[in-house]
């Protein structure tokens, strides 16, 4: 048998969820609704009739509102396929080092939430006339960010929560507090990046990098706890 | 003035209300260790 | 195998000094807040920081606690690792409640609202809620509620830097905050003090609650103990 590499293991785990996922489409298709539900569900909560539109600050919000929630979805159904048929055992009983597991893992879910944002940005443009070409690849950058840091706490949980009946309510519960730091950092910058009327981007640029520091910390923490974690009781 | 005693006052009732409930879940445990002694006893 | 009990008396004992302690503060410690300076602008409402700082400072030390508890569960099995982090988290939630009752209490006396987003309180907040999560991740995680639960844990204590980071460069701009780092000399002492006592009452606490935790399981052992005996001897 061919050794492999930790990166190729970790390819491995993240290809098989994307190619079963690319067959089925369900997570994208509901996630993608969700997420767009809850960018008009805001926009009749917060836009009064007469100004037709809100600010940078608030169009950054909603975003990543949006994100969050759908991503919650996305992130409840990381494990399902493992769950079915207790594949996990098998996951397990295989050599692969768990660290390569948690990174498909990551991986593979980061990967559906991104493609839903990246059809969610040009729909909040539309909606809200958000000015998101001046600075497209940096918000890129910024969802990248931001999406990792959300699934890097949401795989542990779901993870740990395989078995459990209250899985739903539980994941939101558990995984919003801990993530408000990145939910901050991340809708500070894009607000900033949006708004038109900004003297410069020092501010974006500070919670850019505030993020990046903020996902080390949660990866860092991640791989170490998803080993006890999910070889549990 | 008002303010400083309910806060206060708001402190000092959690803590023994929080004190009064486990020390119930106490006496209730050492009853049941103490009837499982008691059933061990004489069987031995 | 569970180390023997201690004996009855033992823990009398020290259930009374739990009292006493208790009562010392209950009594001494508002004798010395009212003794204490009135501050300038705030006056007597300033009092309330003798008991709502130490309650916050209760809160954090509580997390950090319990994080140390689910790393020794986590990474050795240690059961009574786990028994901490779980006293631990039920005092960070008791002392939690108190930080959420008296800053708002303190905030509507001194500013006329109850929240200002103040960063040390909205830290508190999100860390009270954390460890809320904890026990609803116990009670109704299933069978890996108690893993899940330490990692959640561990999670909280790292964000802890983050969040007041995160919230403290949020609100650079509105800085409502009243620094209580520079205490006037005639205030150190009953502040303190309080501290002292407040500390050691969460000593007490936390050792009582472990003791239930170590009966309960010690209980659990003794059923199945008795159980096997009557089994063979039938």
């Amino acid at each position: 048998m061919a050794r492999c590499s930790w990166i190729s293991q970790a390819a491995r785990i993240a290809w098989k969820d994307l190619h079963i996922e690319g067959r089925s489409r369900e997570v994208l298709y509901t996630m993608g609704f969700l997420a767009a539900l809850v960018v008009l569900v805001f926009s009749f909560a917060f836009i009064s009739g007469q100004e037709g539109t809100v600010g940078p600050d608030a169009v950054a919000g909603i975003l990543w509102v949006a994100v969050l929630f759908s991503g919650t979805v996305a992130l409840s159904r990381t494990f399902d396929r493992e769950r079915e048929s207790e594949a996990i055992c098998s996951l397990l009983l295989s050599p692969v080092p768990r660290s390569a597991i948690y990174a498909g893992k990551l991986a593979a879910t980061a990967a559906v939430m991104l493609l839903v944002e990246l059809l969610l940005v040009p729909l909040l443009a539309a909606l809200f006339s958000a000015a998101i070409w001046p600075h497209a690849l940096w918000l890129g950058l910024l969802l990248l960010l931001g999406t990792l840091g959300l699934c890097s706490v949401g795989v542990i949980f779901s993870a740990a929560l395989l078995r459990a009946r209250s899985r739903d309510a539980l994941l939101g519960a558990l995984l919003f507090p801990i993530v408000i730091p990145v939910l901050l950092a991340a809708s500070r910058a894009t607000a900033y990046l949006l708004d038109p009327a900004a003297p410069d981007l020092d501010p974006a640029l500070f919670w850019t990098r505030f993020l990046a520091a903020i996902d080390v910390v949660f990866v860092v923490v991640g791989v170490w706890t998803f080993e006890p974690v999910v070889t549990g009781e | 003035m008002t303010y400083v005693a309910l806060a206060y006052g708001f402190i000092w009732g959690a803590v023994f209300t929080y004190v009064a409930l486990v020390g119930r879940r106490v006496a209730k445990i050492d009853a049941e260790i103490e009837d499982l002694r008691r059933r061990v006893k004489p069987g031995a | 195998m569970l180390s023997p009990m201690p004996t009855a008396r033992k823990s009398q004992a020290r259930f009374l000094v739990g009292l006493l302690l208790t009562m010392h503060g209950f009594f001494v410690v508002p004798w010395l807040v009212a003794n204490a300076p009135l501050e300038k602008t705030m006056g007597i409402v300033q009092k309330i920081f003798y008991f709502h700082v130490p309650c916050a400072w209760l809160l954090m030390l509580s997390t950090f606690v319990c994080a140390g508890g689910s790393l020794a569960y986590l990474f050795r099995g240690s059961e009574r690792g786990d028994r901490l982090a779980q006293s631990s988290a039920e005092l960070g939630v008791l002392f939690g409640l108190c930080v959420m009752v008296t800053g708002p209490l303190w905030a509507r006396a001194a500013w006329g609202v109850f929240w200002t987003w103040d960063v040390r309180l909205t830290s508190s907040l999100l860390l009270w809620l954390m460890l809320i999560a904890y026990g609803l991740a116990r009670r109704y995680g299933g069978a890996g509620g108690r893993r899940l639960a330490a990692a959640m844990a561990l999670f909280a204590a790292a964000d802890v830097p983050l969040v007041y980071l995160s919230v403290n460069l949020w609100r650079g701009l509105h800085p409502t905050t009243k620094t209580v780092s520079s205490l006037a000399p005639g205030m150190r002492l009953p502040f303190f003090f309080s501290l002292a006592i407040f500390s050691a009452l969460w000593g007490v606490l936390l050792a009582l609650r472990m003791r239930v935790e170590r009966s309960q399981a010690r209980l659990v052992e003794l059923e199945l103990a008795v159980e096997d005996a009557e089994g063979k001897s039938q």
